[in-house]
């Protein structure tokens, strides 16, 4: 039944194609924006990760960075440093502004961090210096080629000229870039006395979560202290909050789509086969029989269409960032999970309709028509 | 006595019930025999599809039995039909009927795999089959680029393929030149001969009526003439007892010949011509 089901979906090849692409194409928006939100999580937390802090420190209430605003004191700080198993302890200055190029004008994290300390700068140079001297700046690389940057042109942020003088990679998301100055050259133009973060590596027999514990206890009302990996997380939580109802929006609307898609398809090839059903029922095939010919049309359209939509987003992953800076489409295995189940879903619903349609097939037709 | 195929007693079905109420076919008793060929023929309207469609198992009488085998399908549960049409009868329609999407083989494998063959055992089964019909050579072929006589032969071998005791044919000559119609006619009365099957035709076609053991005429829903055949001993045709133009008595049997040329002949030398004849062509 599963090669009558193959053989009856090929005949009409045009029929079939318009069927999987309309299923292949309501699944990409559910796992497109799936892809982009994973993408975005990891390009938005690539500074948390790739800073080579253990621990994190911030003003106490805050847990992430994103859209945050945190300031703890130099005591704090002092604090922090001096706690069992701490072996660094470094500061940034962290805010969200415009750098302007002679293009655009980009919009950035900046990170003011003291060069002569282990942690807070870029951990992966692809270009240039992280010692930077006064009015000296590190860009992405990503925000370079969108703009035509180069390692000795100047860019202005905060009414300040700075020039470029390294360059790194993967610090570029769909929605800003990260870039460094010297803590002392934001210090100057924002007159912050405090800083923002404190970025701590920990001693090797030491367990960071542990140290946050302990310096969190130490100074509950000022600071709060997480590990990356729970810092790192808190971020992409923000992420999926404030992106939560667009995607559930996407994914009910790719979901109908595929729904109604893949119904259409089946119905109306089980219609074309109604003679063909009706006499299959006369030489003796059961309703079992033909109900398997239209669940395997459903399930081969949506297997199908599933692996053309997996295909598809990998190809947009592989293609679109050449075009686009920090766009990323990260595919997961839960996603992929997710269109699977999804096709699971859409397959039984779809094939509802034309399963009760060859019940009801009379074969005495046969004879009448 | 020779154990029938089919048995068909007194069947009665109507439609609808009161003022609207439409007999299709009424109190129509038939028996059918291994071997045997009967042609069922009536105008347009006489009851003849309704007939076949409740000898098929299809429609349910409104009232008498049906029975194949020992199998009595008029009293059957629904869910059991499908399994005794696919054991028991075999299908030739009209249209021939096959399946668009497939092969000449896989069309007739599509049965036997009904039967619980894999497609592997049920194409190995198909095959043979088609080579007996002359169609080894379209086994590939879709059914759209064969020639109506080859898409019946397509259709007989579909219908033989899970061996029917029964084959039930509803003009299967309707859609052919008078050549491969009789052709066709040919195979199946060849079928029923060979292989002891029971074969029964419904047609307007007034040109196989030579195939026929009986002719039997349908009209008002009601059998309204029985027409038997016997078989020429020195010619072979079949001719129409009551019509044949000579006829001869030896040994206490009467013989039926098409032309007196043919009676002549056999007085000449009776034995000669008997010995080649068995029981059912007499």
């Amino acid at each position: 039944m599963f090669y009558l089901a193959w053989r009856n979906l090929w005949q009409s090849k045009t029929q079939f194609m318009m069927g999987v692409g309309g299923v292949a194409l309501a699944l990409v928006l559910m796992l497109a924006l799936d892809a982009l939100l994973a993408g975005s999580e990891e390009d938005l937390t690539a500074y948390i990760i790739q800073s080579g802090a253990d621990v994190f420190v911030a003003q106490e209430g805050v847990k992430n960075m994103h859209m945050a605003a945190s300031a703890i004191t130099w005591r704090d700080l002092r604090i922090a440093s001096h706690a069992e198993g701490v072996a660094s302890a470094s500061p940034i200055l962290y805010t969200t502004t415009v750098i302007e190029t002679d293009r655009a004008d980009v919009l950035s994290y900046i990170i003011g961090f003291d060069p002569t300390e282990p942690l807070g700068g870029p951990q992966k140079l692809l270009a240039g210096t992280t010692r930077l001297k006064e009015d000296e700046i590190i860009i992405d690389e990503a925000v370079a080629r969108s703009q035509d940057l180069n390692l000795g042109d100047t860019i202005d942020i905060f009414g300040d000229t700075f020039t470029i003088v390294g360059m790194t990679k993967g610090l570029t998301n769909i929605i800003n870039s990260v870039t460094f100055i010297r803590l002392e050259d934001f210090q100057k133009l924002r007159g912050d006395e405090a800083v923002s973060y404190a970025l701590l590596k920990v001693k090797p027999s030491y367990d960071p979560r542990e140290v946050a514990q302990i310096i969190t206890a130490r100074n509950p009302d000022g600071v709060l202290a997480l590990t990356q990996d729970d810092f790192a997380g808190e971020e992409k939580q923000i992420i999926k909050d404030m992106s939560i109802e667009v995607l559930n929006l996407m994914n009910a609307s790719g979901l109908l789509i595929g729904l109604a898609v893949t119904a259409l398809t089946v119905y109306t090839s089980t219609l074309h086969k109604r003679r063909e059903y009706a006499v299959l029922k006369a030489i003796g095939a059961n309703n079992r029989h033909l109900y398997r010919v239209v669940i395997s049309q459903a399930f081969l359209s949506l297997v199908i269409g599933a692996a053309l939509a997996i295909g598809l987003v990998w190809l947009m992953g592989l293609v679109l960032p050449q075009f686009i800076a920090g766009f990323n489409l990260a595919l997961s295995r839960e996603s992929m999970l997710r269109v699977l189940l999804a096709s699971l879903f859409i397959g039984v619903i779809a094939a509802l309709v034309p399963t009760w349609q060859v019940a009801r097939l009379d074969p005495a037709r046969v004879f009448r028509d | 006595m020779t154990e029938l195929i089919m048995n068909v007693e007194n069947v009665t079905r109507h439609f609808g019930s009161g003022l609207t109420e439409v007999i299709a076919v009424r109190d129509v008793s038939l028996t059918v025999a291994p071997g045997e060929v009967v042609l069922i023929m009536g105008p347009s309207g006489s009851g003849k599809t309704t007939l076949l469609s409740m000898l098929g198992g299809l429609l349910k009488p409104s009232n008498g039995r049906i029975q194949i085998d020992s199998d009595e399908i008029s009293a059957m549960n629904e869910r059991h039909l499908p399994e005794v049409r696919l054991r028991h009868i075999g299908f030739i329609f009209q249209d021939f009927n096959l399946l668009s999407a497939l092969s000449v083989l896989d069309n007739v494998a599509m049965v036997a795999q009904l039967d619980g063959l894999s497609r592997r055992q049920a194409r190995k089964r198909a095959k043979p089959l088609l080579e007996q019909l002359g169609l080894g050579h379209r086994l590939s072929f879709l059914p759209e680029k064969l020639s109506g006589g080859e898409k019946q032969r397509v259709a007989i071998a579909r219908a033989l393929v899970n061996k029917p005791d029964l084959i039930l044919a509803d003009e299967p000559t309707a859609n052919l030149d008078s050549h491969h119609g009789h052709e066709i006619m040919r195979l199946l009365r060849r079928i029923a001969k060979e292989e002891n099957r029971g074969v029964i035709i419904v047609s307007h076609d007034q040109r196989i009526k030579d195939v026929a053991d009986r002719i039997l005429w349908l009209e008002d829903g009601q059998f309204k003439d029985v027409v038997e055949m016997a078989i020429d001993p020195v010619c072979g045709m079949s001719v129409d007892r009551e019509e044949a133009p000579a006829q001869a008595k030896y040994d206490g049997q009467i013989f039926y010949f098409c032309a007196r040329g043919c009676r002549d002949e056999f007085l000449e030398m009776p034995e000669r011509f008997l010995k080649e004849m068995t029981p059912s062509t007499m």
